[in-house]
């Protein structure tokens, strides 16, 4: 019973700004313990539903449920099943990192022993133990986005939202963040996180929904969209293959001829090779073949690219909006 | 090195003796207390025990006083041992108490709101445990003990010109009493504008206008100081000071608690009620001022005539200035807010004038003076029924002008809120009224039925010379004093009577439509997985019933 209700819950969810619609008509769930990967470009609008997930922010339209709670009208009863993690720090001056999360869970009305051991977890669980004495804004950017991590964690809410916790941090301190939000899925927790980077999410999260521009495009388990991708690809339904073409001099001239032809876009000529996105299914990039060397190029190399994540992401993302 | 080691673990093993165990106690006794302080409190002053705009501040404050008494005394020279210099010693420590407490201490409280907007910090405050009235106790917390730290650093100061002689103990805390509570409202009405704006333009004008209104408050708790200092002589043993000032401090803290939950309401979220908890304040402060004017009526002043005038006064600017903003209020009630709507006929007849809602606000501000009116007549009538038993205490010739007054008082505060409220209610219909600007909407109202026939009055020569004229009748200032100003009702004073109460009619009809659209609003449930979880809540508090052991329990 319990368990069929989702943890988070998006209902057809509109935020305008102005004519800038933010977040359009945007609806998913994320169950018990699932990770959920929230991936599009910059300005997809994934902050703002984020941040009306936290109850920071108000829908135009449609609602948003934690736990069964509408983030609208009862963001009390939100607030302490969920931590949050903004895509800023937020630290006081003149407060150390104890004091800081000190103050939180005070803010979260933990009182006595159940206070001291809630701090004690989180600096044990982000390492932030050794530096219980530092200033928080003199934190260099790992370990605030550290910090950060352990306020949204102090009062071991039931529901994370994370967005983009390993923008701008260096590879080993990416690792160390999948790492730690790996081990929080693991202990339970169900948790909403955001990147621009599928990549950087794939390993970790059960569920992906790719937004741009307000609408979610896809949504599933990674392979599922890679799949999708892929058949549509096959299919030839609009969507586009990356090609690379190896050609002995006259690729200028190779590019022109390309820049012509009706299913090639994002032309780009590099030395020897051209690259161009093709839309249509493996019998159109045969036929394209076989044109180029009637037209008298001299083509030494024909890549149709696997589909890495970033193609997928790419397809996905430019395939469906325009 | 070993030995040592082992020693003093040994020490730390030995039984407590009496008072560490004493110790012990007052650690566990800080902790219990250190838990139940306001978060904020608790943050901000480790904050400032380490900041260093705080150190110089107190620095300069004894170094102030250190140089006041220096000079001072080098003024005063040898007259010091006879003369009678207290207060004018007192004055300059005045002087370098109140700049903090009026302007530092106030300014800090609105830049500590509006600092954590800047910084975001704010938003990850407010997705806490914290309520908004705890955010605005804690801030008001830390501001009080600014003023108590700046106190203490002076008090020795204040110590040695009570020691001067020409000032007594209870002047000097009469004082300073009165400058801890103006510090205390300046800080509340800090706090209240740190969240009128999070932008930053409006921040920077809220921020100018505010450092010139604490100057000026600072100004006149100086000419304050010294007219009490000149004034207060032996008035300490009048029971007539003491009923004053209760009197004031109930105003004060009725005002007091208006601005504190007016600055928790800003800070609340959008779907609560924001508004049910500051109109019981209205109400309670109606009740307030009834209560003690009855009081000063009936024993002090016994049926003075300026008294209900003093009344009906306060009472139509209190209920004008809190409809005005009530009108600013949305018409749509959340759904979170209809769960709790008045239910009983009763309370639907009653209570229904609490909810949120400018129609709601324009008729409970019209209720509340209808029944300032109504006390008054009613006062009144007692009066003419008492001097007929005891002619020689009680003067009664308030027949004349004050109820005309009242119910001319009445009709154009009626008359103006429903003229605002329409016109608010058209703006609506093309863009969004706050607050804000539905106050400004009623002033602008207000304003130019006062203005218009004044412009015209000056430009015309035919009206150029007259006295009042019902060219008038549209400004309420000028034609309500010229109904008081004599001992009987002027011939104009007939005609507005006739007309202005019936304009008021004609408004509040032409609104009604829109506050029956408000009250038709009835409770909707709660939804099914908060009433589960209340549930729950509810199966924790209460113990399941006592299992029966003997059939004697
Ligand atoms: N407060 C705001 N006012 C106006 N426009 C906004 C505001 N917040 C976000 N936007 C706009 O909404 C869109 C989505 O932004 P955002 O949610 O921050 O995207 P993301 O987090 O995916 O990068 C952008 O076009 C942005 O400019
Ligand atoms: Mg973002």
């Amino acid at each position: 019973m319990i368990d069929t209700r989702p943890m988070i819950e998006l209902r057809h969810l509109h935020r305008y700004f102005g004519n800038t619609r933010a977040v359009d008509d945007v609806s998913f769930a994320v169950h018990r313990g699932q990770v959920f990967g929230y991936i599009g470009p910059n300005g997809a609008g994934k902050t703002t539903s984020m941040r009306i997930l936290a109850s920071l922010d108000l829908p135009t339209a449609g609602d948003a449920t934690i736990d069964g709670f509408s983030v609208v009208n009862d963001p009390d009863r939100v607030r302490h099943r969920l931590g949050f993690m903004p895509d800023y720090y937020g630290t006081y001056s003149n407060v150390n990192v104890y004091e800081y999360l000190d103050f939180f869970a005070r803010a979260y009305q933990l009182r006595g022993s159940r206070r001291v051991d809630a701090v004690d977890r989180v600096m044990d669980f982000t390492g932030l133990d050794v530096l219980a004495d530092k200033p928080t804004d003199g934190l260099s950017k790992g370990m605030k986005q550290r910090l950060c991590l352990g306020r949204a964690l102090i009062h071991d809410p039931a529901v994370l939202v994370l967005d983009e916790p390993a923008a701008g941090l260096d590879p080993r301190a990416r690792i160390e963040v999948r790492q730690m939000i790996r081990s929080l899925a693991d202990n339970g927790k169900t948790i909403l996180i955001s990147s621009h980077i599928l990549t950087e999410l794939a390993e970790i999260c059960d569920v992906v929904g790719i937004i741009e521009r307000g609408k979610l495009l896809a949504m599933g388990s990674v392979e599922a969209i890679q799949q999708q991708a892929q058949e549509k690809a096959a299919s030839g339904a609009g969507i586009s293959n990356a090609v690379e073409v190896r050609v002995l001099g006259g690729a200028k001239a190779l590019g022109q001829w390309l820049a012509e032809q009706p299913e090639v876009s994002q032309l780009q000529v590099n030395g020897e090779a051209v690259r161009f996105l093709h839309a249509g299914n493996l019998e159109a990039e045969a036929d394209l073949l076989r044109a180029m060397i009637e037209a008298g190029f001299r083509v030494v190399a024909f890549g149709s690219k696997r589909q890495t994540l970033e193609d997928v992401f790419m397809q996905v993302t430019q395939g469906l909006v325009q | 090195m070993s030995s040592e080691v082992e020693l003093s673990s040994i020490e730390v093993k030995a039984a407590p003796t009496a008072p560490a165990r004493w110790w012990a106690a007052v650690d566990r006794a800080m902790v219990w207390g250190g838990d139940r302080l306001n978060p904020i409190l608790v943050k901000e002053t480790r904050q400032a025990l380490k900041s260093r705009q705080f150190v110089i501040t107190f620095a300069l404050l004894l170094l102030c006083g250190w140089v006041w008494s220096i000079l001072g005394v080098a003024m005063i020279g040898p007259d010091i041992w006879y003369g009678a210099q207290g207060a004018d010693m007192f004055f300059g420590y005045y002087a370098i108490l109140a700049f903090p407490l009026t302007v530092i201490v106030p300014f800090g409280a609105f830049r500590s709101l509006a600092g954590e907007q800047e910084d975001r910090t704010y938003e990850l405050m407010s997705i806490t445990g914290l309520g908004p009235r705890q955010i605005i106790r804690g801030k008001l917390g830390s501001a009080v003990l600014q003023m108590l730290i700046y106190l203490s650093a002076i008090s020795p100061c204040l110590a040695f010109t009570y020691m001067l002689r020409g000032i007594d103990a209870p002047t000097i805390l009469f004082i300073l009493l009165y400058l801890s509570l103006g510090s205390l409202a300046l800080s509340v009405i800090g706090l209240l504008a740190g969240t009128l704006t999070s932008e930053k333009h409006w921040q920077v004008v809220l921020s100018v206008v505010l450092i010139a209104g604490l100057f000026y408050a600072f100004g006149m708790s100086f000419l304050l100081a010294g007219v009490t200092l000149a004034e207060l002589h032996g008035v300490f043993l009048q029971p007539e000071f003491w009923q004053a000032n209760a009197a004031f401090l109930t105003g004060y803290a009725g005002y007091f608690a208006l601005l504190f939950y007016a600055a928790a309401a800003q800070l609340s979220f959008t779907s609560d009620n924001r508004s049910t908890r500051l109109r019981i304040t209205m109400v309670v402060q109606h009740v307030l001022l009834t209560g003690w004017m009855a009081w000063l009526w009936i024993w002090p002043a016994q049926g003075e005539e300026e008294l209900p005038f003093v009344f009906l006064m306060f009472l139509g600017i209190h209920w004008w200035v809190m409809g005005a903003l009530m009108t600013g209020e949305s018409p749509e009630l959340s759904p979170r807010v209809k769960r709790q709507l008045p239910q009983s006929f009763l309370g639907r007849v009653f209570l229904t004038w609490l909810n949120p809602g400018p129609g709601t606000g324009y008729m409970l501000a019209v209720s509340g003076m209808l029944a300032g009116l109504v006390t008054v007549g009613m006062a009144l009538m007692l009066v003419k029924w008492i001097a007929l038993w005891s002619p020689q205490n009680w003067r009664f010739n308030t027949a004349g002008t004050t109820l005309p007054f009242g119910i001319l008082g009445f009709s154009y505060a009626t008359f103006y809120l429903g003229l605002g409220l329409l016109v608010i209610r058209l703006l609506r219909r093309f863009t969004h009224v706050g607050i804000l600007l539905a106050a400004l909407v009623q002033v602008l109202v207000l304003l130019l039925g006062c203005g218009v026939p004044m412009i015209i009055y000056m430009l015309s020569t035919y009206w150029y010379d007259a006295d009042y004229s019902l060219l008038q009748i549209t400004n309420p200032f000028w034609s309500l004093m010229h109904v008081v100003d004599r001992s009987a009702l002027p011939p104009e004073g007939y005609v507005l009577l006739a007309i202005v109460p019936l304009a008021a009619l004609l408004v509040f009809v032409l609104n009604l439509g829109g506050i029956v659209r408000e009250v038709r609003n009835v409770r909707i449930a709660k939804p099914r997985r908060v009433a589960e979880e209340d549930a729950e809540l509810a199966a924790v508090k209460v113990p399941p019933e006592p299992v029966k052991k003997s059939p004697w329990d």
